[in-house]
């Protein structure tokens, strides 16, 4: 019995895809699906009890202080990734459009790789009562009590999430803007457009994808993060993420745990779906052209 | 006007980064300016530690183990995701991205709660698992665009010389993908070498460097969690390094051994006429 040139090939990648495909099956796909189910189930203390119920949804649901901690945790994620984007965008566009060497873009994506807690450490020392921002205004004169409000607040949460994001979002923002060509900036031009509508017209609509991708994952990892909040945040700065991890680490009601994540999820599916119904409003996104 | 700002970004990014470096060679305990002299104190502190030593050590284990395991999963399936086209490509890629989209805090606990089914006790093995789960998505996007425009032609072209299975990968497609494999091999040990937000959940009673210096950021202000993370940063940052090094090494090397090539062939007859046409354009320049 001999296989064909064809057959051999075809088993050949699927045993090559095999040892991933079931990598991800056993760590990644089992577990989110028990994940599921055990939001629908119950723990009475420690023990958990597999009658299925929707009690951990309503539970969450109508709890103020999980709809208090998930609008912190959405205003920390949606302020985050608007300014991660917006601010990371001319940046971006100046290292795609006009610089000669690619130096600073090394140099932003080496900053990636300061540790996380470093930069959180950081603003907290440049945030605090004695801290860089708060000595530097008293010795200018502009204020004469140290600004309490800055550390231990959701801004401060914001501002060093922002500082973490940065590089992440200026990655995507620069290998979305490298597919639109000058070519296509030169034409808009040559035709007639502003710069203004060279950007609106051209460049945003034809990057629309890493836009969004920017936009979505620094919305991701900023709405997801309980370490941040939780170090800076203060009290009114705690985030329904903190609530979910401390389901699964102190007070152990994983199945309650598990119902708040996936709300949560759902929620973030929620600003998806509204951030890219906003940019086609806004008539920032590709597809129909509209021409006034 | 834009340049500028790009070095006020620049500068945002740094700042913070800096003014950490410069308190952690403070002399004074204190964390406010005026800065009132240097000192390796708290790096002789923070390495007189065991905990630290421990953290440190338990932190390149882990980060080794992920980056190998990482590197044998990730390439594996980019040989298949060159091969495989329809369907059966689109699910495999899905599945691989499918992780980075989701909050690192979800992962955590669907591994805490699979761990827990499967009755594996929570330790460094488990860290390794979640950081692989964690890096996978991001070393299988770095090798993307060589895995998108792979040309199997030459792969067929080698097969049809004579080659054997094996010869082709080794001689064909190793080489092609190889740069990238040793890239994005060192982002995965940096990305797992600084990952918390899923190690709080899946660790035991070692704990990594990160999980270390967050439990000294909860208790207190210590002037040695500036050392500490420095010591995290350096390390990370000498790993890029290695790897911009032998990536540029890389390129030096294929470049020159191209036009070497070219000049080889190039060489007998254009020797005497770009010589003549050297001299005859160095006087314009000096010229100038």
């Amino acid at each position: 019995m001999s296989l064909s040139v064809n057959q051999r090939q075809r088993l050949l990648s699927g045993a090559l895809a095999a040892p991933t495909m079931s990598f991800m099956l056993v760590f990644f796909i089992l577990p989110s699906l028990l994940l599921l189910l055990y939001s629908f189930w119950s723990a009475r203390s420690f023990v958990i009890d597999p009658t299925f119920n929707v009690d951990n949804y309503l539970r969450t649901l109508s709890a103020a202080g999980f709809w208090r901690t998930g609008v912190t945790g959405l205003s920390n994620g949606i302020w985050t990734a608007i300014a991660s984007v917006v601010l990371s965008f001319p940046a971006a566009y100046y290292i795609v459009y006009r610089s000669v060497n690619n130096n600073a873009f090394y140099l932003i994506l080496l900053s990636w790789f300061s540790s996380y807690l470093v930069r959180v450490y950081a603003w907290r020392t440049i945030l605090g009562t004695n801290g860089l921002i708060n000595t530097t205004l008293i010795q200018f004169g502009l204020i004469s009590e140290p600004l309490e409000f800055i550390l231990f607040s959701p801004l401060a949460s914001v501002i060093t999430l922002v500082h973490i994001m940065f590089p992440f979002a200026l990655l995507l923002l620069v290998s979305a803007l490298r597919d639109v060509k000058t070519d296509y900036l030169e034409a808009a031009r040559d035709m007639g457009a502003s710069r203004f509508q060279v950007l609106t017209k051209v460049i945003i609509p034809m990057s629309y994808k890493g836009i969004v991708s920017a936009f979505m994952f620094t919305f991701i990892l900023a709405a997801g993060d309980y370490i941040t909040p939780q170090l800076l945040g203060g009290r009114d700065g705690v985030t329904n993420g903190l609530l979910i991890a401390n389901q699964f680490r102190s007070a152990g009601n994983w199945p309650l745990g598990a119902a708040m994540a996936f709300i949560t999820l759902a929620l973030f599916v929620g600003v998806y779906v509204f951030f890219t119904q906003l940019m086609k409003v806004c008539r920032l996104s590709p597809g129909r052209r509209y021409h006034d | 006007m834009l340049r500028m700002y790009l070095w006020l970004y620049v500068l945002f990014l740094y700042a913070p980064i800096v003014i950490i470096a410069m308190f952690s060679f403070h002399s004074s305990p204190s964390l406010v300016f005026p800065f009132e002299g240097w000192s390796l104190r708290w790096y002789e502190q923070i390495f007189a530690s065991q905990t630290f030593r421990d953290s440190l050590w338990n932190s390149i284990i882990v980060a080794t183990g992920a980056a190998v395991a990482t590197t044998l999963l990730g390439a594996t399936v980019a040989l298949a995701l060159i091969r495989i086209k329809g369907r059966a490509r689109e699910i495999i890629a899905t599945i691989c991205a499918a992780p980075i989209a989701l909050p690192g805090l979800f992962l955590g606990i669907a591994l805490v709660s699979g761990f827990a089914q499967i009755g594996m006790n929570r330790s460094l093995v488990t860290v390794t698992i979640a950081h692989v789960l964690y890096a996978l998505p991001f070393f299988v996007a770095t090798l993307r665009s060589r895995i998108d425009y792979f040309d199997t032609s030459l792969e067929e072209a080698a097969r049809d010389l004579g080659a054997t299975t094996w010869q082709s990968f080794h001689l064909i497609t190793l080489p092609i993908l190889r740069p990238s494999i040793v890239g994005a091999a060192i982002l995965v040990f940096a990305l797992s070498f600084d990952e918390l937000i899923i190690t709080v959940f899946v660790s035991g009673n070692e704990s990594t460097l990160p999980m270390m210096i967050w439990s000294m950021m909860r208790r207190t202000v210590d002037p040695t969690i500036n050392a500490a993370s420095m010591v995290a940063f350096g390390l990370s940052l000498i790993v890029i390094t290695i790897a911009g090094a032998i990536f540029w090494l890389q390129r030096r090397a294929s470049i020159s051994s191209r036009t070497s090539d070219l000049e080889d062939e190039a060489n007998e007859q254009v020797d005497s006429t770009v010589e003549q046409r050297k001299q005859s354009v160095r006087p314009v320049q000096s010229f100038e």
